[in-house]
């Protein structure tokens, strides 16, 4: 016991108290602590001193430390791991605003391509429409054309047909054809002869060969010139050449450019005047 | 000011802290910060810097607590201990020496005292008439320990006076506190 009086009275247990032993000291005290219950109560007499001492001390932190501190505590209480919980929250929120940023310019891109993309279909749509409709207008220009064109024809046979000097003669086919025929009309006042093309009921005629349109004329045949028997350009009323008193009108077949003298043998078409 | 305060005894404090409640740090800081942040302030004097190592010292208590033991001491022991270490590591601290030389250290207590609203509360009354009963050159030592974090040889030094002299005196004060207070 005087062991514990002597260690007791050497005032190691204030300095432990105070923090102020070396290590080797701070297990002595302990050690002595544990072993002795007198030592163990000095030790909490001194303990108790100081607390107080510290109380009448103590100074009031202002009052917005409290909620501070105490939220610092309960964060890391939800989160015990985490000592800088603080800190790493804002990092977070900067991460969390930079992605938001982020997001907007992204999205506004993406729209500004969808745009982008929905336009050149859009303008590559309205492209293929004008396409057409010239391709349309073209056509119609062309059909116009060829509509303006059959009637300046048609006005031109009923013209003729119109013409009270014209008589019109239905030639008629001969063994050659028996099925053909053609209709030729021929003003005697205006001595002109017109074919019509329209209504040329004969075999279409090859490269080597022409039909040649013949008149008698007392007797003797005279070449009216020679006219083509095509599918195309057929609506047509074709002047021939000019010819006074004809009684016969007939039609041959002969070599390509007309002869002088008709193949009668190849006579194809034929029919007289009646005066 | 007439805020509710919550109090605990020190064995339900210690059993609360240990299970990580709520009600525990709220109690430890209704029970402690005044006397934590009076040792703080005595030796880091910044006000703003004693905030953040008030802050610090709780943080470290709250972390720490695994390894305080009530075998070893009571719990304010331990705490003020934490409190005092990293007040002196801030003082110490590069940046906080370069803007803070004009502070005289010997006259930090008074200064304190002055400077600062101080607790009054009704149960300590007497203990503030007491503390004053101390003689001079008991609570110069004392002061110089205990809120300046002196080592009693830093203060054999500082006073001029020989260490068993000064282990005394360190006694002899607390001795004095012991039949004021208990």
């Amino acid at each position: 016991m005087e062991d514990v009086k002597a260690f007791i009275e050497s005032g190691i247990l204030e300095l432990y108290v105070l923090g102020d032993v070396s290590p080797a000291e701070k297990q002595q005290v302990e050690a002595m602590v544990q072993q002795h219950p007198a030592v163990k109560a000095e030790l909490s007499e001194v303990e108790k001193a100081l607390e107080s001492y510290a109380l009448a001390n103590a100074v009031e932190p202002s009052e917005n430390q409290r909620n501070k501190i105490l939220n610092s505590l309960v964060t890391n209480l939800a989160d015990d791991a985490t000592f800088t919980k603080k800190d790493s929250a804002a990092t977070d929120n900067v991460v969390v605003m930079t992605a938001t940023a982020n997001n907007f310019y992204k999205y506004a891109f993406a729209a500004s391509i969808a745009l982008l993309v929905g336009s050149l279909v859009a303008l590559f749509n309205v492209y293929n429409k004008l396409q057409k409709s010239n391709l349309q207008l073209v056509a119609m220009t062309t059909q116009n054309q060829r509509i303006s064109k059959t009637v300046s024809y048609m006005n031109d046979a009923l013209g003729v047909f119109r013409d009270t000097t014209f008589k019109v003669l239905k030639l008629k086919g001969t063994k050659n054809l028996p099925a053909g025929g053609m209709t030729v009309a021929w003003s005697p006042v205006k001595k002109k002869v017109m074919i019509d093309m329209t209504a040329l009921n004969m075999p279409e005629n090859d490269q080597a060969h022409q039909y040649q349109l013949w008149a008698i004329v007392a007797g003797k045949p005279v070449d009216l010139g020679v006219f083509d028997k095509s599918s195309a350009d057929s609506s047509d009323m074709k002047q021939m050449k000019s010819v006074a008193a004809p009684t016969v009108f007939a039609v041959t077949l002969e070599p390509r450019g007309g002869s002088v003298n008709p193949t009668m043998d190849k006579m194809m078409v034929a029919g007289s005047v009646s005066l | 000011m007439s805020k509710k305060k919550i109090s605990l005894s020190e064995e339900e404090l210690v059993l609360a802290l240990r299970h990580r409640e709520k009600i525990a740090v709220e109690a430890l800081y209704d029970m402690y910060s005044a006397s934590l942040y009076g040792v703080i302030c005595r030796i880091v004097v910044d006000e703003a810097t004693s905030e953040d190592v008030l802050q610090e010292t709780f943080v470290k208590i709250w972390h720490s607590f695994s390894s305080y033991s009530p075998d070893k001491g009571r719990l304010f022991t331990w705490m003020v201990n934490i409190a005092r270490n990293l007040s002196i590591d801030k003082l110490r601290s590069k940046d906080f020496k370069n803007h803070n030389k004009n502070q005289e250290l010997e006259n930090n207590v008074t200064f304190i005292d002055e400077q600062r609203n101080t607790v009054y509360k009704p149960e300590l009354m007497g203990i503030k008439e007491l503390v004053q009963k101390l003689k001079p050159e008991q609570k110069s030592i004392l002061d110089l320990v205990y809120f300046k974090g002196y080592t009693h040889v830093e203060a054999a030094d500082e006073l001029g006076i020989p260490l068993g002299t000064i282990k005394t005196r360190l006694r002899m004060a607390i001795i004095e506190l012991r039949k004021n207070f208990n």
